[in-house]
């Protein structure tokens, strides 16, 4: 794993918030981060309280048990899209049949410290971020490929009212698009919209006098 | 012939009551079901459980299922249910001092039952003009019937819950120590922990949730859709017991009994005078002063109450979309019918000789009195579904129902990356 990958920036340390109500098992944690990471323990704090604290505080990661009851309120952070989502590690105890590790699978952002041991935190952490990083960078992608599907079609549909509205070939159609595109310093797909929206405004305000 | 142990999972909440009462009548035994309980302190690790596989069925939020089958959140299309543990069951309780507040301020909107949060309206306009902080009510999960009724409400008194208020997402056993501390000014959530607060004189419970939608769904039995599939018979069977089970706590005779067997260390594990009035249903707090019985608090079993709907589950689709928790070309029919499954449910009721209605949908929000469905197996007693500002939710318009609230997500959806691509929508 090269340690670009690892923290945010290369400059800044790793900002880590552990929410554990066990002070001994959030001090373990944080014994395994020491050196090159800030930390901070909210061991009694939950709701707004927490909140508060992530949202002024920006942590890179947040640790805690993953039976933790402020569960649901970090969960209800992943749906607000303004706020950036999280690398969230979750510690369990000893995990026989990997339940865990199914659950990460399923994407939940999550990773698994199993069997509690300091020397174990940092490198898990790291791998969890990576991993978290990684998910993000694919999910990206795959919004990319669909907006330009999307964008696809609707210059396609724009480019066929053209053709059938002004009798002219695919080609000229195109290139009208094109030119607008470039004159008005707008992507394709705007343009494409306008064009749809203005012959679909036309058709309907001609439609009542073509029935006359 | 004995069948494999199956783990239901469950929260510290009085409606987990047909789960206590199965095993303390060896219900699940009668049906040679071998079944272990499991409590969770959070939904969304009870969530990973079910979806893992580490339990098998749970105790759930219905909107939690509604949530999976629309794809939105981890797990997508994996859950769905059969069986809805009961209707109603929640309520909204403010702190003291806002009480108060209202009280002195806003008197007029006091008067009538059940209460709207006209008060609250006025409380929270004189605090921005005064440059305070805004109000803040906590629920228990994004995906919820508490978030929705407690939006609904607010709503309908002409709150944006996005801009006038804050919301935040609390544990329920966590609600009475934020409220007391004044971290929160009020919040939507099941029992016992709204009549805790009230018992020790820390709240006040404006309203309850069989006001804001009478008899709408709470819980479901959600469990794996590919489990349901491949398990299809004992699945039936845990739903037989279960409608059992859920018939008998139904009884007022029973209530009493059935509060002592939710409240016991191994449930929720409170005193049993704090779960009493959530399943008994008497002396009630609401309006913040009046006390009354309201019979239908909790119901387990009237009124079809465990068949799971159709549009219901649309209802809960309607409020994610009005809410920007789901896109507006969410479709809602695909969604409804992989959530909900009424013909699961009519299978297990039809081995008991329960009746069933004939239809999946109704009119939601048409009846403001009990009234007898007669497309029926055999007739049924109902009781009311109106909505407390009197709107009718057509099961075949709610995109149109969706549009007809004046306060609603100003955006398109606020859905992150993940869920916007992943979310069932119409072609």
């Amino acid at each position: 794993m090269p340690p670009s990958t690892v923290s945010p920036s290369d400059e800044a340390p790793l900002r880590v918030l552990i929410i554990d109500e066990d002070l001994e098992r959030a001090k373990l944690v944080k014994e395994g981060l020491l050196d090159d990471a800030v930390v901070q323990m909210a061991t009694q704090m939950h709701g707004r309280g927490l909140l508060d604290l992530i949202s002024n505080w920006h942590p890179d990661v947040i640790i805690m048990e993953c039976n933790s009851p402020d569960r649901d309120t970090i969960e209800s952070l992943r749906q607000v899209a303004q706020t950036n989502p999280k690398p969230i590690v979750m510690f369990v105890e000893k995990d026989g049949r990997g339940f865990m590790q199914d659950a990460i699978e399923a994407g939940v952002s999550a990773y698994v410290i199993d069997g509690l041991t300091p020397s174990r935190v940092r490198p898990l952490i790291d791998t969890a971020i990576a991993r978290f990083k990684h998910i993000d960078g694919l999910k990206a992608e795959l919004r990319q490929t669909k907006e330009d599907l999307a964008a696809r079609k609707v210059i396609e549909r724009a480019k066929g009212l053209l053709m059938e509205r002004q009798g002219i070939k695919e080609a000229e159609a195109f290139r009208t698009m094109r030119d607008m595109s470039q004159r008005q310093g707008k992507p394709l797909k705007d343009i494409a919209e306008n064009i749809i929206s203005v012959l679909d405004m036309l058709e309907t305000r001609s439609a009542p006098e073509t029935k006359e | 012939m004995s069948r494999p142990e199956i783990t239901i999972g469950f929260v510290r909440l009085s409606d987990a009551a047909p789960l206590a009462a199965a095993v303390k009548h060896r219900t699940f035994d009668k049906y040679e079901l071998n079944i272990a309980l499991k409590r969770f302190s959070s939904w969304a690790s009870m969530r990973d459980a079910l979806g893992t596989g580490a339990i098998t069925a749970a105790h759930m939020l219905a909107p939690m299922v509604v949530a999976s089958a629309a794809h939105l959140g981890p797990f997508p299309g994996q859950f769905t249910t059969g069986f809805i543990f009961n209707l109603n069951g929640n309520a909204i309780t403010v702190s003291t001092a806002l009480f108060d507040e209202i009280q002195s301020h806003a008197p007029g909107h006091m008067q009538t039952l059940p209460m709207t949060a006209s008060g609250v309206k006025t409380i929270s306009g004189a605090r921005r003009e005064k440059g305070l902080p805004p109000l803040v009510f906590a629920h228990v999960f994004p995906h919820s019937m508490h978030a929705y009724e407690l939006r609904y409400w607010l709503g309908a008194a002409g709150i944006d819950p996005e801009k006038d208020v804050q919301l935040v997402v609390i544990p329920p056993s966590q609600m009475v120590n934020a409220l007391t501390r004044g971290e929160i000014d009020g919040y939507c959530v099941g029992e016992p922990w709204n009549c805790v607060a009230v018992t020790s004189g820390v709240g006040k419970t404006l309203i309850t949730s069989s006001e804001i939608w009478s008899n709408s769904p709470e819980k479901a039995l959600a469990v794996r859709t590919e489990w349901a599939k491949q398990n299809h018979d004992t699945h039936i069977v845990l739903i037989s017991a279960l409608i059992e089970a859920a018939a008998w706590v139904d009884q007022p005779d029973n209530r009493l009994q059935a509060a002592k067997l939710v409240a016991s260390p191994d449930m929720i594990d409170v005193p049993l005078e704090d779960v009493l009035g959530s399943l008994t249903g008497s002396n009630r707090q609401t309006g913040g002063r009046l006390r009354i019985d309201i019979p239908d608090f909790n119901v387990f079993h009237r009124y079809a109450a465990n068949f799971p709907w159709h549009s219901h589950a649309k209802w809960i689709l309607s409020q994610m979309i009005r809410w920007g928790d789901a896109p507006m070309n969410m479709d809602v029919d695909k969604v409804s019918v992989a959530a909900f499954r009424p013909d699961i449910y009519r299978e297990a009721a039809h081995g008991l000789g329960i009746a069933c209605p004939n239809t999946n949908e109704k009119r939601e929000g048409s009846h403001s009195h009990a009234w007898l469905m007669t497309d029926a197996t055999k007739p049924i007693a109902f009781g009311p579904d109106r909505f407390i500002d009197g709107r009718i939710f057509d099961p075949n318009e709610v995109l149109e129902y969706v549009k007809g609230f004046q306060i609603r997500y100003a955006g398109s959806t606020r859905l992150g990356d993940s869920d916007r691509l992943q979310a069932v929508t119409r072609a």
